[in-house]
């Protein structure tokens, strides 16, 4: 990450002046790297764009046994079905709610957690710290909520030992109006620690010699972190940003598919798993392909607004202009 | 060696658990209006013609003999012994050396491919029958994208709760082979074994008026589960079941098991196997000759009301509310609650020892069937005649399929026979050996045998046998000759429905039975469980109603 953020930083003094060279040139300057991307670019056509074609069940009466040649054409008819049902609009209120709430609360914690630890001066300690929370990033969504279930849960040990000191149980993994806490508090448990990789591989680029120019100055702690700390981080923040709201709609799967009977169906559904429940799980392929197809729609004007207002910022956003 | 059999007896639970949420008359969900798949029942002339005969077999005496109850209704019989010396009743190998490919449900550890027990078995069949068991909890999962990738393999197990995920109808018109030429009639006399599977179970796998399922474990007491109860803390209590009559009753046992300090509750998850006894039908009811849909009856509000009361009273168990269902035997063998319901595959030997490791003395009793009203007679409806069902793949020639009936025939051998002895048990001295006469595993049978595999391609007709735990043959057996009397047809009662998508989907009724679960865990009200009644009613559910009513009730009747 550092010499890909050195590299861009060559190339931005390039960008105004620099001559663009023939492309028979820049291809034989390259093959070798151009050469190195094809398994990613095939994998990418196979796994990613090819099944794109089977978006066209959306719109037929798809029955996997015939075949999509042989499935009769629906028109807009699932999309009208769609539109028209209450659990459709509950799960997209859900998915958003839950977006929101994980951008207030989840997103700044690793940035927060990198600034901390990047202010740890012995290796050591700092090396431990990172791989006590990166570890829950390696378990599966059922050990975590599991975990989660046992310490919190309504037999759990918060919940006996309550009891035993005849305190009322607290209700926290089954209350669906505290739902998108009790995700976002899983997620942070989870997934914080593997956040900060980005953020502290951008830190470690921030050139060190202005923290001490700054410091004879007189800059203190919080001053140095406010001008050369962020300004040195804001380029990532954005990005991870613009990457967040293009993926606003896709707030995990799993992690709903497990809890959804603890806290109901109304509370739990994300869009993801209404396509699975409604759509796959009761045969009708077709609808839950088009749950699917207006999900990608949105989150695709998503990324292209966001990256627009990155750009607008004169931050680069997913690509530069 | 706990942990799986642990595994094991949840596993079978779980099986049933699955197997009753969706015992309706076996329906098949088939492509939208475009599909050239017919749709409907099937005919009573098709099946007729399409139904192999029954020819009973000499099998051994069972020590405690089936009862039988209405409505065609018998128990199963007991078995507290095991032949000595088993008879053989196929001669010579059944396979000409073909090769095979198998896939079976397993709910359970995967023994290893190479397992002595499978090359035994090759060896016994005369043929290379190659199993792959696949995970039987995402079964519903796996099955569908072999189907539509038409990859099946020669011989397949399809549970019967599954057929509409799985498609059955039309999956039997297109990718299965038709048994009808080879089983039909006195055909089937070419295979004894087989011709001793009772009527019933045959029925359930024929497809437009044609025969292509195998059937296993059928049984003339099919019921989906019941409600089990720690029958050794109730005698402790000085508690009998039989003061339980009513759902009332049992609700007041709630304060008596539960101890919130000590971490008890006295139920886990009731609903799936109680509700009927409200009242409420399987699926439908014909008052007055119309079709009357269970969502719309005043029993079932009556049964929400009830499992609400129970959620929100603090005798359920918080991690039952919690959805945690993997873990419920294990509350029930630590005694963490005292009441459950469950398939009744979760009563058997591996039960027992499971049960009995964790808390020595461990006895699981059933309550018999219960009534919402003090005087009422209980009464359950029946479930299809069985719920294993395996087919053929379509792409064999005739003398192979010739050739998998053969090794089916020698897997449906009867109770104590040597091929039974050899699907069940093993080689003795391998897998089992003989402790007070009856076969008993010990580890390497344990691991490779007692993973059910061989038995979901085809049996005979279930029997209660489990060596080694006579009390539990005999608490079973009494279950079922206490009950037998009060088991009904329900409507439409072995009869293989194949409709349309959109109706098929309306007949999931999958937003109602989400909130009705939310409902018996307590997080929404009875009225919301109406709300959710009256969407689906006029999203599909009314259409529902006229489709079952023109092209099932008018052409085929009720199947009673």
């Amino acid at each position: 990450m550092s010499t890909a953020r050195s590299e861009r930083g060559k190339s931005t003094t390039r960008k105004n002046g620099a001559v663009r060279l023939n492309w028979r040139v820049r291809l034989r300057r390259d093959r070798t790297l151009l050469l190195m991307t094809v398994p990613a670019v095939v994998l990418l056509l196979i796994f990613n764009y090819a099944p794109l074609f089977g978006l066209v069940t959306a719109f037929q009466y798809y029955d996997p046994l015939i075949g999509v040649r042989d499935s009769e054409w629906a028109g807009l008819a699932q999309f009208q079905q769609l539109f028209h049902d209450p659990l459709f609009w509950g799960a997209l209120k859900n998915t958003l709610w839950l977006s929101l709430v994980q951008l207030v609360l989840f997103f700044p914690v690793p940035i927060a957690l990198a600034l901390l630890l990047n202010t740890v001066l012995s290796e050591r300690l700092r090396n431990f710290i990172q791989s006590v929370v990166y570890l829950p990033h390696f378990f599966s969504w059922v050990l975590t909520i599991t975990i989660f279930q046992q310490m919190f849960g309504g037999a759990g040990v918060l919940n006996h030992f309550l009891r035993q000191n005849d305190i009322a149980p607290w209700d926290i993994t089954t209350n669906p109006h505290t739902f998108a806490l009790l995700v976002t508090s899983q997620a942070i448990w989870k997934e914080a620690g593997w956040g900060i990789i980005v953020f502290l591989a951008a830190l470690a680029a921030v050139n060190t010699d202005l923290y001490e120019a700054a410091a004879v100055d007189g800059a203190g702690r919080w001053r140095r972190m406010w001008h050369i700390t962020l300004p040195g981080l804001r380029g990532v923040i954005v990005l991870m940003l613009v990457l967040r709201l293009g993926n606003a709609l896709t707030v995990g799967f799993e992690q709903f598919l497990i809890q959804r009977q603890a806290v109901g169906h109304e509370a739990a559904d994300v869009l993801d798993t209404f396509s699975f429940y409604y759509g796959i799980a009761t045969g009708n392929y077709s609808f839950g392909a088009a749950a699917g197809l207006f999900k990608s729609v949105i989150s695709l004007l998503l990324i292209w607004g966001a990256n627009k207002l990155a750009h607008a910022f004169g931050e680069d956003g997913l690509y530069r202009r | 060696m706990r942990t799986e059999l642990n595994r094991r007896s949840f596993v079978t639970a779980a099986v049933s658990v699955a197997g009753a949420a969706v015992m309706t008359p076996l329906l098949a969900a088939c492509g939208g209006g475009g599909s050239k798949h017919k749709t409907g029942a099937n005919s009573a002339d098709g099946v007729k013609s399409a139904l192999p005969a029954f020819a009973s077999s000499t099998s051994v005496k069972p020590d405690i003999p089936s009862v039988s109850g209405a409505d065609g209704a018998v128990t199963d019989p007991g078995f507290l012994t095991y032949p000595a010396s088993p008879v053989a009743t196929v001669t010579g190998a059944p396979g000409k050396g073909g090769k095979y490919t198998a896939v079976t449900p397993l709910w359970g550890t995967v023994p290893p491919s190479d397992n002595s027990f499978y090359a035994a078995m090759n060896k016994a069949l005369g043929t290379t029958i190659e199993m792959k068991p696949a995970d039987g909890n995402n079964y519903d999962t796996i099955i569908p994208t072999m189907t539509a990738a038409k990859k099946l393999p020669d011989w397949i197990q399809l549970p019967t709760w599954w057929n509409p995920n799985f498609n059955v109808g039309e999956l039997a018109a297109t990718q299965f082979a038709d048994l009808t030429p080879y089983l039909a009639g006195d055909k089937v006399n070419k295979y004894p074994n087989l011709a001793a599977i009772p009527t019933g179970a045959w029925q359930a796998g024929i497809w437009g008026d044609k025969l292509y399922g195998l059937p296993s474990f059928s049984t003339g007491f099919s019921i989906a589960g019941t409600t089990f109860y720690r029958r050794d803390l109730f005698e402790a209590k000085g508690i009998t079941a039989d003061q339980v009559k009513t759902l009332d009753d049992l609700m007041n046992l709630g304060k008596e098991f539960t101890d919130e300090k000590a971490g008890t509750w006295a139920f886990d998850d009731v609903w799936t196997y109680l509700f009927p006894f409200f009242d409420v039908p399987n699926k439908w009811k014909l008052v007055d000759g119309k079709l009357v849909h269970k969502y719309e009856t005043p029993e079932l509000l009556e049964a929400l009301d009830w499992h609400y009361k129970l959620a929100t009273s603090g005798y359920l168990h918080p991690d039952a509310i919690a959805g945690n269902n993997a873990d419920a035997n294990t509350r029930f063998y630590a005694g963490k609650t005292v009441i459950q319901g469950g398939g009744t595959g979760a009563w058997n030997l591996a039960d027992n020892l499971s049960g009995t490791a964790a808390t020595p003395g461990y006895r699981r009793g059933s309550f018999d069937f219960l009534t919402a009203k003090a005087g009422a007679t209980p009464k359950l409806f029946m479930g299809s005649s069985t719920s294993m069902m395996s087919y053929l793949n379509a792409k064999l020639k005739p003398e192979q399929i010739e050739e998998l009936l053969a090794v089916a025939n020698y897997l449906a051998a009867p109770y104590g026979s040597a091929e039974y002895t050899m699907v069940n048990f093993g080689v003795e001295g391998t897998h089992h050996t003989r402790v007070n006469g009856v076969p008993t595993f010990n580890d390497e049978g344990k691991k490779d045998v007692q993973a059910q595999t061989y038995p979901f391609l085809a049996t005979c007709s279930s029997v209660i046998s489990n060596p080694g735990a006579d009390q539990v043959t005999k608490d079973i057996a009494a279950f079922q000759a206490a009950n037998v009397k009060y088991l009904y047809k329900p409507l439409f009662w072995n009869m293989n429905i194949s409709m349309p998508q959109n109706i098929a989907t309306a007949d999931a009724g999958q937003a109602v039975e989400d909130t009705i679960k939310d409902c018996y865990h307590g997080k929404k009200k009875v009225s919301d469980v109406q709300a959710a009644i009256s969407t689906w009613k006029s999203g599909g559910g009314d259409r529902l109603k006229q489709w079952m009513t023109d092209n099932v009730l008018s052409k085929y009747g009720t199947g009673q």
